[in-house]
């Protein structure tokens, strides 16, 4: 299976233009025969939207530019990041799924961070649920940027069988004591955890550019169901990889290592349920 | 607070360049004094842009900083870029002939606005956009005059304390000399930031990491080896100056405001 890396600056509530962009991508990597083409977070609308959320919102039922991504996965698949109207006025931060002229899952974000410099619940609604779902190559569960930090998440996509976790990422960079922003190292280590102790391949595709002073670091990468991180694209500049992978690797992964074959879902559900109950007011 | 020379260097530039892409410009203006900040905003900025795309102003005030002048000069030599000095004496002493005072923070304050008029009408001339030069420790402190050489259109040194700019000036060759001048506002003969301040930049920018970046309460930080005093004072000049760092409240008598909850992003649609 090849997949395709777009590291992409998108431009700040243009929906138009973004649209092109995606095109421009999807066009190479179809060319270069990708399977599946990744974009990052809020890859159609740019991040830092704030009141501009409303305006760049779209239903992915009845949206001219959504029609015609859906014809364009008859060819390739592709996820990319969008502001979702659910419902009249509710407003998501959403991740699609396009393959054979379909959407096969939207993931809504669950997570919305919310402290010093990101203010996502104040403009969206959160998501409910993280659940995998079915592709033409293996079962796959997407997050989205700070939701991959919440280890729970990452195990309810493991528990619910996820053989092949995506991030999209929209992480802005902090601190500059190295030849790279510090912040990078830290979604380096839980794609490399996550993936070794799930025995799934973990894809994470961050975004560049700057937003009102913002830097976005890059830096996406992919894991292999060991823990190893066997490709990475530029810190901080713009970028467009390719990578194969063998999904014959979970397999031999999960032999070795029975992590999910050990795992105890039901045992968790019921600890965490007194846990909550425990912590009642 | 040691900072990778090559990594901010590209970070800075790329932020100038992106920046001044959004907006329409592709030239920059810097107001050059001869000091560190300046001259490394100037390095920074012909690295982001060439440079046939930067222009330099020099505005002393009278005779009394000749060396800072052939400073400045020679940063703009070495650089290669646009230069030109425009005394601001006549502009500011038909003023104070007219409304005289011996205060001298008001002939400071006065001086540096008129440099901020000059830079804003040459960067209109020039369809230059302003680059500031505030760094992070004078942002906090507040050592700066509003709508002076706090005004700018974007400002690439700004989440850098003056040490760390130290480093960055070594890392991109700034001249010997410059980098190890004493830092001084001009606002008068004789006067340097330190003094006035009452704190050296070394200990002022170790005492801001803890307390701004690392959060660290104003006790530990007093108990890691601080003077109470010096924490103290430093707290205070955060807080006394933090209407510079802000827009004017506005009162909210109506449902939609701005700067309280009409909020777009600096790079809408660009």
């Amino acid at each position: 299976m090849k997949i395709g890396i777009a590291q992409i600056s998108p431009y700040l509530g243009n929906l138009k233009r973004n649209f092109e962009l995606h095109l421009d991508y999807i066009e190479k990597s179809r060319k270069k025969k990708a399977d599946l083409l990744i974009f990052p977070e809020l890859s159609l609308t740019g991040y830092m939207l704030k009141d501009l959320v409303e305006e760049v919102a779209l239903n992915p039922k009845n949206n001219p530019y959504f029609k015609k991504l859906k014809v364009l996965s008859r060819e390739i698949s592709f996820i990319l990041g969008f502001v979702e109207e659910k419902e009249k006025g509710l407003f998501y931060n959403s991740a699609a799924f396009f393959s054979g002229g379909k959407i096969l899952h939207i993931h809504r974000k669950v997570f919305l961070p919310t402290s010093g410099m990101f203010e996502e619940g104040k403009f969206f609604a959160q998501g409910k649920n993280l659940k995998t779902f079915d592709t033409p190559f293996s079962k796959i569960g997407m997050m989205i940027c700070r939701e991959f930090l919440h280890y729970g998440a990452s195990y309810l996509l493991f528990a619910g069988g996820a053989e092949v976790m995506i991030i999209l990422s929209a992480a802005p960079g902090r601190g500059v004591s190295e030849e790279r922003f510090e912040t990078s190292r830290m979604w380096e280590l839980m794609g490399e955890t996550i993936s070794r102790f799930s025995t799934a391949f973990l894809i994470y595709c961050n975004r560049v550019g700057f937003e009102d002073g913002v830097v976005f670091a890059g830096g996406s990468f992919i894991c292999d169901p060991w823990g190893k991180l066997v490709t990475q694209a530029a810190y901080f500049d713009k970028d467009f990889i390719f990578q194969d992978i063998d999904l014959n690797d979970i397999r031999r992964a999960r032999k070795r290592w029975t992590y999910k074959r050990d795992d105890k879902p039901e045992i968790i559900l019921e600890a965490l349920k007194r846990i909550i109950r425990e912590h009642e007011d | 607070m040691k900072i990778n020379g090559p990594f901010v260097e590209k970070v800075l530039t790329s932020f100038i360049r992106e920046e001044l892409s959004k907006f329409n410009y592709k030239k920059a203006i810097v107001g050059l004094s001869g000091g560190l900040d300046s001259s490394v905003c100037a390095f920074l900025a012909i690295k982001a842009l060439s440079p046939r795309n930067v222009i330099a102003l020099i505005l002393p005030y009278q005779k009394t900083f000749q060396q800072d002048v052939k400073d400045a000069q020679s940063v703009a030599k070495h650089l290669k870029i646009q230069w030109r000095i425009i005394d601001i004496s006549p502009m500011v002493d038909a003023y104070f002939s007219k409304y005289p005072t011996e205060n001298k923070i008001s002939k400071g304050n006065k001086m540096a606005r008129e440099r901020m008029s000059i830079l804003y009408d040459f960067s209109s001339r020039e369809k230059a956009m302003v680059l500031g030069t505030s760094n992070k420790t004078e942002l906090l402190l507040g050592y700066g005059t509003m709508h002076g050489d706090m005004a700018c259109g974007i400002n690439p040194l700004g989440d850098l304390y003056k040490t760390q700019i130290r480093q960055l000036g070594q890392h991109l060759g700034v001249p010997e000399k410059i980098l190890k001048k004493t830092p001084s506002a001009g606002l008068w003969t004789g006067q340097t930031d330190e003094g006035e301040l009452g704190l050296t930049y070394d200990e002022a920018d170790k005492i801001l990491f803890k307390l701004v970046d690392q959060m660290i309460p104003k006790k530990e930080v007093i108990g890691s080896g601080f003077k109470k005093e010096t924490v103290e004072k430093i707290i205070n000049l955060i807080k006394k100056s933090e209407f510079k760092r802000k827009m004017p409240p506005i009162p909210k008598i109506s449902a939609r405001t701005v700067g309280h909850d009409f909020l777009y992003p600096y790079d809408w649609d660009k």
